[in-house]
């Protein structure tokens, strides 16, 4: 107690008065960067929404475009329906939760896509069907950390102990003006860097700069790429309610 | 003529001996012929099984579609290759097969089918699959009265999904676009049974399954049907020639794991005639010794008067080739009916025996030059063989020495 009324020595002052701007610096770091991240997984969500995209899919092989109308409420559920080419239209993926269907309209049968091809690829594209499934928020599920440049955040998530994941580290770049995702670069658990998603083409929705075009390239399959360029993006439309979301709407021919 | 008139005089000197050594190179010569029958038939018949089944004598694919099948790796534009391969003399047919794995389903179940789109004529020639049908009958290309294409599905399928003749098919697969290919097909006919190879196997039509698997104007596989089937190899090369941009593989190499085991098997074989030969011969060495043995005397006198060693040695020589050559003659006296009787009749084995995947379930022999020349061309090579050295004692013995000994 005697030494609390002491005059600290003007060195150990300055550390003190030091070590807390850091520590406070610190967790405004922390704090930003889970603000950043949970901004930008916001970005494409709103409370709910109906897209129109472009899906490109490239391969040494082949290069096929599909126009889809997307519907999404939350994070939970999803409906996508394929508009073109001719030959796919109208086949339908349902997402409820954890749980996923496509719709195949020219057989009339719905099948559940079972957990073993959750990482298989979704429509032929790069993206996986946990890709569309999952719904686990960033900031929760990771830790994070943050180092800052001129005008941009560069976000390292490494997955928490008792997280479920495939990946061992995602690096996650965001432009600072205007604040959007640049591109998110996957690590698996030996670090080696397996795919890359790219974002640009902002344009201004609802307040907010949204690239409107997305580009995954797996860096282990050459000359492989998909490509999704938001053709047309509204949050909370008036048209979407939990009907479409339903089995029963994704048997329903259109 | 004088040495001949010798070698059968002294045969038939001994002739309890002579018999005995006969009966055992008889014995070796028809187990000999009769054991490459087996294998040669056997064998043959699996050779023509396949061949026939589907394989074809040989096989074109793009790069090594054999060993890494993948969608992509397709024959672009295969009526050039086909106009071609229909002008050439040395082949009897071909036929054009696209092939991906699919799940097939029902109202109710599913099952993993495999996919072959064939060319409907060409199959029909090139392959058996027209003589498997078990039921309906075989398809045609065209698209029926309420849309649906026919598709022939194997037995195993049909019972899998529970389904039949006239019932819906439905198909789900990964099109060579990515998309998901999809679509509902009209049962025609069953093919084979429960236990055969195409149990889980769905053909289609080859342009129907082009458009289910978005795959247009693109094949997997040429089969290949020549005219000579032992000109598998050399055909191939020379086609191979042509088509520097395909792989062009005879059957020795599309049915590898056969093939290998195959030869593995008849070199087996081959040594194990050898040993069985060789066994006889211990025996008939014997012979060829004693008798040179027991005519030391003769054949000093022999040298006395005026032999040439040479002509000694050929003399030995004679007598055991001759002895070989009259038990062979025996042998293929009695082996003929008995290969006969196998080759065209044969046996039906209890249990069928998988060899590199080729069921075999009737084993017949195999009548051909290579099953009674291969062991009469060992026996009489043996048979020279060994009577040289005996042949060579008695020529170098001293004349003196050998008429003093009893």
């Amino acid at each position: 107690m005697k030494l609390a009324y002491k005059p600290a020595p003007l060195l150990r002052r300055t550390c003190l008065v030091l070590l807390t701007l850091l520590l406070t610096g610190m967790a405004n770091a922390a704090d930003q960067a889970i603000e950043i991240i949970d901004a930008m997984e916001e970005l494409y969500r709103g409370e709910s929404s109906l897209a129109r995209m472009t899906m490109i899919v490239e391969t040494p092989q082949y290069q096929r475009t599909m126009e889809m109308e997307s519907s999404s409420i939350g994070t939970e559920k999803a409906f996508i329906r394929i508009l073109a080419p001719r030959k796919d239209r109208g086949i339908s993926t349902l997402k409820l939760d954890l749980e996923m269907w496509n719709y195949l309209p020219k057989i009339n049968k719905v099948i559940k896509v079972p957990p073993s091809m959750m990482m298989g690829s979704w429509m032929g594209s790069d993206f996986t069907n946990d890709d569309l499934v999952k719904q686990t928020t960033l900031t929760d599920e990771y830790d994070l950390t943050m180092e800052e440049t001129a005008d941009q955040y560069h976000v390292d998530l490494v997955p928490k102990s008792n997280t479920v994941t495939v990946w061992g580290r995602i690096n996650y770049v965001i432009n600072k003006e205007p604040l959007m995702p640049l591109s998110q670069n996957f690590y698996d658990d030996n670090d080696e860097f397996i795919r890359k998603m790219e974002f640009s083409e902002p344009r201004e929705i609802s307040g907010l700069f949204i690239p409107t075009r997305m580009e995954m390239i797996p860096m282990n399959k050459e000359g492989h790429k998909t490509v999704i360029i938001y053709d047309d993006l509204q949050f909370d439309p008036p048209e979407i309610d939990e009907s479409i979301f339903t089995l029963r709407n994704l048997r329903s021919r259109f | 003529m004088l040495l001949f008139k010798l070698a059968f005089r002294n045969i038939f000197r001994q002739r309890r001996r002579s018999l005995l050594t006969a009966m055992s190179l008889i014995g070796g010569y028809v187990l000999c012929v009769f054991s490459f029958s087996m294998s040669e038939g056997s064998y043959n018949n699996a050779i023509t099984f396949f061949t026939q089944d589907h394989t074809g004598h040989i096989q074109i694919h793009k790069e090594d579609y054999l060993l890494r099948p993948k969608i992509h790796k397709t024959i672009e534009a295969p009526e050039e290759l086909s106009a071609m391969l229909d002008a050439n003399e040395e082949i009897a047919s071909h036929t054009l097969r696209i092939f991906a794995p699919s799940i097939a389903y029902s109202d109710t179940d599913n099952t993993p089918a495999q996919v072959i789109g064939v060319d409907l004529d060409r199959e029909r020639t090139t392959s058996t699959l027209a003589a498997k049908i078990s039921e309906g009958s075989y398809i045609n290309s065209e698209i029926d009265g309420e849309g649906y294409y026919s598709a022939m599905i194997g037995a195993g399928i049909a019972n899998n999904l529970n389904i039949g003749l006239g019932d819906e098919l439905i198909l789900i697969s990964q099109g060579a676009d990515g998309s998901i290919a999809n679509d509902i097909y009209m049962v025609g006919a069953i093919v084979g049974d429960r236990d055969s190879g195409d149990r889980a196997t769905v053909f289609l039509p080859l342009a129907t399954a082009q458009e289910f698997l978005s795959m247009y104007d693109a094949v997997h596989e040429v089969s290949i049907l020549l005219e000579d089937d032992g000109r598998a190899r050399a055909e191939a090369e020379a086609l191979q020639e042509l088509l520097p941009d395909l792989s062009v593989d005879p059957w020795q190499v599309v049915e590898a794991t056969f093939y290998q085991s195959m030869q593995t098997d008849k070199q087996g074989n081959a040594v194990f005639m050898g040993i069985i030969i060789f066994i006889v011969f211990v025996g008939v060495m014997n012979t060829v010794l004693m008798s040179v043995l027991e005519r030391t005397r003769e054949f000093g006198v022999l040298k006395a008067i005026g032999s040439r060693p040479a002509k000694l040695t050929l003399l030995i020589t004679l007598e055991t080739t001759v002895l070989a050559l009259i038990s062979v003659l025996i042998g293929l006296l009695l082996a003929t009916p008995l290969i006969l009787w196998f080759t065209y009749a044969g046996f039906a084995l209890p249990e069928p025996i998988d060899v590199g995947g080729v069921l075999m379930s009737h084993m017949t022999g195999e009548l051909s030059l290579f099953v009674f020349g291969t062991p009469l061309l060992l026996v009489l090579g043996f048979a020279i063989v060994i009577s040289i050295p005996a042949g060579i004692r008695a020529a170098l013995n001293s004349p003196t020495e050998a008429m003093r000994s009893h």
